[in-house]
């Protein structure tokens, strides 16, 4: 009984590391995501001047998961079935709450203006996410990892301390 | 399709309370009423449909007619931008917007539209046999003459154009090449002889398709520029049959313009088919030879 206690709280220790491990891990691959998309809506709308919504559904399936979600709200808002809101971040919890209004903007930008322009703002909020992308990849590199030895550090702590 | 673009509420209205099908145009204007045109007679829209009682008709803003704008480039303006340099955006199932706003302009050659202030959706209709009554004087056993057909805006000149290749096609086989300059034509068509060249200029429509598609016969909408008028000649000297249409108010105001005076004074055109909205879009008023000789009276 002992034994499987001190089980669960080894367990329970590594999975709080291994969220804060996946928290800045989505955070990360969420905006590398972000910025291919973006750059590959800018190359597109310049040469083929394709439809956005078939733009975002033929964009690459693997990266578009690190979009949690915020890809099929904007699909939804293309769509007419939805409200383009601050709702299209439901799945996307490890964003901050002005992370979420400034992608909002981003998103609300696109398909409103003719091409020069259109690019232009691209290439503007581009910029914007190259430096939120280098924020969460330092995040990644500081806590994440440490997260996941703490997590480890921790659950021996209780190991042994229960022991 | 209307239920993709027009906003929720409006739509709502317009799917409840009126019959669509009377409806030719939807007109938006900032800060202004919602007119609808039924018939050829202007209304405004209001909470139960048409009215012409000013007081409860539903006002539009810059926001709506921004968002139909949107809307009906499928969310991608830029995709539109060509059409919208000259004016319009026309839907996947042939709806023409007219819109209103600012060009912008850079070195003289007209960049973009923006800061729109209104826009008028055209619904097309098909009218099945609306030109029957003048099939007999634009074709005959010696074949289809060049014909041109007039009349003010609105008055179902591009309706007749798509009945008149339907009908066509029922009778003969003549390969027919529809320039269809703004993507309104060939929406319901069910002949099988036709091909479309689409979204081009007269000249290269005309010239192109010449020489690509060997057409008996070219239809084509709204003649109204000096390279409209070279292109029909082209087409008139290569044996190649023309119909036609263009903006006038009747017989009398055409023949005196000078933009069409070689075509009349070479008597290009045969026939030439008056259209208003007397007694509703597509009145056939009268038809007319080369010279200007009235064939038919009053329908």
């Amino acid at each position: 009984m002992k034994f499987i206690f001190i089980i669960c709280i080894f367990s329970i220790c590594l999975l709080v590391g291994f969220l804060f491990y996946s928290k800045y891990n989505k955070r990360k691959k969420f905006y590398t995501s972000l910025i291919m998309l973006a750059e590959k809506l800018s190359v597109e709308i310049n040469f083929s001047r394709e439809r956005l919504k078939i733009l975002v559904e033929n964009f690459d399936a693997g990266v578009r998961r690190n979009l949690l979600g915020v890809d099929e709200g904007f699909i939804s808002y293309l769509e007419k079935k939805d409200e383009l809101s601050l709702q299209v971040f439901s799945k996307a919890n490890c964003l901050k709450q002005d992370e979420k209004e400034f992608i909002l903007l981003f998103l609300k930008t696109l398909g409103r203006s003719d091409v020069e322009n259109q690019t232009k703002e691209i290439s503007a909020y581009i910029s914007r996410f190259d430096e939120k992308k280098e924020e969460t990849t330092k995040e990644f590199k500081k806590y994440g990892s440490l997260s996941l030895k703490l997590s480890v550090v921790a659950g021996l702590f209780f190991t042994i301390l229960l022991i | 399709m209307l239920s993709k673009i027009l906003p929720e509420k409006i739509w709502t209205i317009i799917d409840r309370k009126v019959n669509l099908k009377m409806v030719n145009e939807i007109r938006f204007r900032v800060n202004k009423p919602i007119i609808i045109a039924i018939g050829g007679k202007n209304y405004f829209l209001s909470e139960n449909g048409a009215t012409s009682n000013l007081g409860s008709a539903i006002f539009s803003t810059k926001t709506i007619i921004e968002d139909i704008i949107f809307r009906a480039s499928e969310c991608s303006i830029y995709s539109v931008n060509e059409q919208i340099k000259k004016g319009f955006i026309v839907t996947e199932k042939g709806v023409r917007i007219g819109i209103a706003g600012n060009i912008v302009e850079e070195n003289g050659v007209i960049k973009t539209m923006t800061n729109f202030c209104g826009c008028n959706i055209r619904l097309p209709h098909n009218v099945k046999n609306c030109s029957l009554s003048a099939f007999p004087f634009i074709v005959s056993d010696e074949g289809v003459f060049n014909t041109l057909i007039i009349s003010p805006p609105g008055c179902g000149k591009t309706t007749f154009l798509k009945d008149f290749v339907n009908q066509l096609g029922e009778r003969q086989s003549l390969n027919v090449l529809l320039l269809d300059e703004r993507g309104e034509l060939d929406n319901n068509l069910t002949s099988n002889f036709f091909d479309k060249i689409g979204f081009a200029s007269k000249k290269v429509g005309f010239e192109n398709g010449i020489r690509s598609l060997s057409p008996d016969l070219i239809i084509t909408d709204e003649v109204g520029q000096e390279e409209d008028i070279d292109a029909i000649l082209y087409a008139s000297t290569s044996g190649v049959k023309v119909i036609a249409t263009t903006h006038s108010d009747n017989i009398e105001t055409f023949s005196h313009k000078p933009l069409f005076q070689k075509l009349i004074d070479e008597k290009v055109f045969k026939r030439y088919i008056v259209l208003s909205k007397r007694n509703g879009p597509g009145t056939l008023e009268g038809i007319y030879n080369e010279n200007f000789s009235r064939m038919m009276t009053k329908f």
